[in-house]
């Protein structure tokens, strides 16, 4: 039995804390929030994070990559989140998931070094307005003229990650049958609209897009079972991002509260606190163990892969949203300011936790699955 | 990450699963069947069912051999956990001896100690209770009064203790006793083992909530114990019995959890029976207790991990009281809320007999209580893990 990290993955999220506290630290994040025009994709950032293979995790190492599993990509998702830091990681590694998992050997030569490398920035558009995170949510038609090889996209999808800075878009698009595929639109495509949407996460740039006869090329294995599985590993990856954004919200609030006196004694002796505080520990780690077995039972397909994905789902985003809010009360009125970072923290989780299935429909999946 | 059990324990839970399965009668079962039986009955039966365990090798996995255990691996023992409610084996007779008790005296019993209550321990030939509560000593464990005083070789010792499990059926009692005149808190306590078969120890039941009487208390009056059965040094009984506590832990998260996995789904087939298991209020908050019961194996398994590597669990053990007790808690309230006006009835229809789900359902108010509080369990959390000042 070892659940647990190995002494490499600890010393690789050691690494990626490292980079950030030394290169890209609060007040550089603050720099991205404060120009919310700006792209939302600092170079220096995402240039560290590919010198140090955090991009190339999962692709295999016949394309430049690590050939590692989701256990170690849940690392860097971790120690990003603790982080907040802003840039597409996450969208990239969907993407290069996406070819990984279903496109052709010419598809994967083609994109995956690129994305490893980061020279390609990549981004998913799964979902639509409204829609739910299971498959049944793509508001995007794929056709196919007779003879062609290019498929031609119509529809829009909501909301992509940085899909202004993206090279390449995996778009979810179902047929004229209804089957759902998955679909690579280039940057620059003819009928390509990008919009804006302006999160109030400042860690974070979200946009609509739009496809009008736009052409897409099919990823050949792009079945309903690969949206699946491309979803189960956002849901995760995104779960491991809010743990991480979590854990750091719990760490910094019990360190001011241990310092921070009034009626003469430090405010974390009060119980009030102390029973709150311990109940969020209590949940973050249990969401830190489900993260963490969700990753390794994907990695190991797991017969109770449905369930673990699910429960991480869930309990990472209310331990995120929990102690986040729980941030924001327990630093009392500085915490409430837009000097402060609190704010960082508490509107990245929100925006994250509905991502890939919201808390609730996690749990719906579970009660599908055990009622 | 590597979830698997060696090749070794995998073979220990063929062979446990094997006798387990020739020797567990079909209606022990039936949902519910020992709560159909007295109280007295059933403790007799589980009494010569485990010493018959005992003697296929079956208990005291990781004791060492030559205490009669079996030498076995943590993972053995969380295997053994798991395969016994699988097989829905009664819960020992003898628990607070063979979780506190009996790894303390390997720890600290003088030899006389280890060859004298180890082994009948074991054969469930001495029932054990603890004594460590009393009316004006429950959370605050160090303001117990119960007094010992030296004559000749002997204690004589005076006092009450309360919410003794198996106060009816016990033989002997751990107990801390003060046993030096006038000192307070930690101070001038010990550990003294008192035979309960004497005049000066009278145990009486006490019902609780759910109708059964598993606890009682123990009225101690001139009660005599040789000084010799002190456990630990005289006056250092505040160290034996931290000492002791720290036993409650280790791998059995996951024998809770397969049991309260198993309840949820029970949980589930009534509100299928009884209409309720479409409604989405219902469905998420059956939901939400599953997503507590799943993390609850998942701690387990890392908690496993830490004891095969040898580390210290510290005030972690407190982290997985709070887990285990409040997501078994929390599944009851489930049931009242997902059932409603059916969850109250004993026979809501003819055919169906929902009182073992209410024997639970009332247990689960014990669990947030015993072996240390919710509350104190989060003081000790934000204390000792998060570091926040007293």
């Amino acid at each position: 039995m070892f659940f647990a990290l190995t002494d490499e993955q600890q010393a690789f999220a050691s690494t990626v804390t490292e980079f950030l506290a030394e290169r890209f630290d609060l007040e550089a994040v603050r720099g991205v929030v404060e120009d919310p025009a700006g792209d939302g994709h600092p170079l220096t950032l995402w240039k560290g994070l590919a010198d140090q293979g955090a991009l190339a995790v999962l692709v295999p190492e016949e394309h430049d990559g690590l050939g590692l599993g989701l256990v170690d990509a849940q690392v860097v998702a971790r120690a990003l989140g603790a982080g907040v830091a802003p840039g597409p990681w996450l969208a990239t590694v969907l993407a290069a998931e996406a070819v990984r998992i279903a496109g052709s050997a010419e598809q994967q030569s083609r994109w995956l070094p690129a994305l490893a490398a980061g020279e390609t920035v990549g981004t998913v558009a799964l979902r639509g307005e409204g829609g739910a995170w299971d498959g049944s949510g793509i508001t995007v038609d794929a056709t196919s003229a007779e003879g062609e090889s290019t498929s031609r996209l119509n529809g829009s999808a909501s909301p992509v990650d940085y899909p202004a800075v993206a090279g390449l878009i995996v778009v979810a698009a179902t047929d004229a049958s209804g089957t759902p595929g998955l679909y690579l639109v280039e940057a620059g495509a003819s009928g390509l609209t990008v919009r804006d949407q302006h999160t109030y996460d400042g860690t974070a740039r979200v946009g609509a897009v739009e496809f009008a006869d736009t052409p897409a090329e099919a990823l050949p294995n792009g079945d309903a079972a690969a949206v699946r599985a491309l979803l189960a590993r956002g849901a995760v990856l995104n779960a491991a991002d809010l743990v991480g954004v979590a854990r750091e919200a719990l760490t910094r609030t019990v360190a001011y509260d241990r310092d921070r006196n009034q009626f003469g004694v430090p405010v974390g002796s009060f119980q009030a606190l102390k029973h709150a505080l311990a109940d969020l520990h209590v949940a973050v780690t249990m969401a830190e163990h489900a993260v963490l077995f969700a990753a390794h039972a994907l990695d190991t397909d797991d017969p109770g892969v449905e369930i673990a994905v699910a429960v991480a789902g869930s309990k990472a985003s209310d331990a995120a949203w929990n102690a986040t809010g729980a941030m924001i009360q327990f630093f009392g009125g500085i915490g409430f300011t837009w000097e402060h970072e609190a704010h960082f923290f508490y509107k990245r989780a929100r925006r994250r936790a509905p991502l890939f299935g919201s808390a609730a429909e996690h749990r719906e999946a579970l009660a599908a699955l055990t009622m | 990450m590597d979830l698997t059990y060696t090749a070794e324990e995998e073979q220990f839970r063929q062979e446990l699963r094997t006798w387990l399965a020739e020797n567990i009668p079909t209606e022990w079962t039936v949902p519910g069947y020992w709560a159909t039986l007295s109280d007295e009955e059933s403790f007799e039966k589980r009494r010569e069912w485990e010493a018959r365990k005992t003697a296929a090798g079956f208990s005291g996995i990781q004791w060492p051999v030559e205490y009669g255990g079996r030498g076995g691996t943590p993972g053995m023992k969380a295997i053994y956990d798991e395969e016994t409610v699988r097989a829905h084996a009664p819960q020992t007779v003898n628990v607070l001896g063979l979780t506190f008790l009996a790894p303390t005296i390997m720890a600290i019993g003088t030899e006389e100690q280890k060859a004298e209550i180890i082994g009948p321990m074991l054969r469930n030939e001495v029932i054990w209770c603890q004594g460590f509560s009393e009316p004006g000593a429950g959370s605050d464990l160090a303001a117990v009064a119960t007094r010992g005083v030296l004559d000749g070789d002997e204690y004589v010792v005076n006092g009450q203790k309360i919410w003794t499990t198996n106060a009816m059926h016990g033989d002997k009692i751990f107990t801390i006793v003060r046993t030096e005149a006038g000192s307070e808190k930690h101070k001038g306590l010990s550990m003294l083992l008192i035979d309960m078969n004497q005049p000066g120890v009278e145990a009486r039941p006490l019902k609780q909530m759910s109708g059964a009487s598993e606890f009682g208390e123990v009225f101690l009056t001139d009660a005599r114990v040789p000084a010799k059965d002190c456990l630990g040094e005289i006056g250092q009984g505040w160290r034996t019995a931290m000492l002791l506590l720290s036993f409650e832990r280790g791998a059995s998260g996951v024998g809770q959890y397969t049991e309260f996995r198993r309840q949820y789904d029970e949980i589930v087939a009534e509100a299928k029976r009884f209409g309720r298991a479409d409604d989405p209020v219902a469905r998420q908050e059956l939901a939400r207790c599953l997503v507590e019961l799943e993390c609850l194996r998942y701690h387990a398994m890392h908690i496993l991990t830490q004891v095969e590597q040898g580390k210290d669990l510290g005030s972690e053990s407190s982290m997985t009281k709070l887990q285990w007790s409040e997501a078994f808690q929390d599944l009851w309230e489930a049931f009242e809320h997902v059932l409603g006006p059916e969850a109250t009835l004993s026979a809501p229809r003819p055919d169906v007999d929902l009182s073992p789900f209410h024997a639970q359902d009332h247990w689960s108010r014990s669990v947030t209580i015993w072996g240390g509080s919710s509350q104190v369990q989060r003081n000790i959390v934000a204390e000792r893990v998060l570091g926040l000042p007293r």
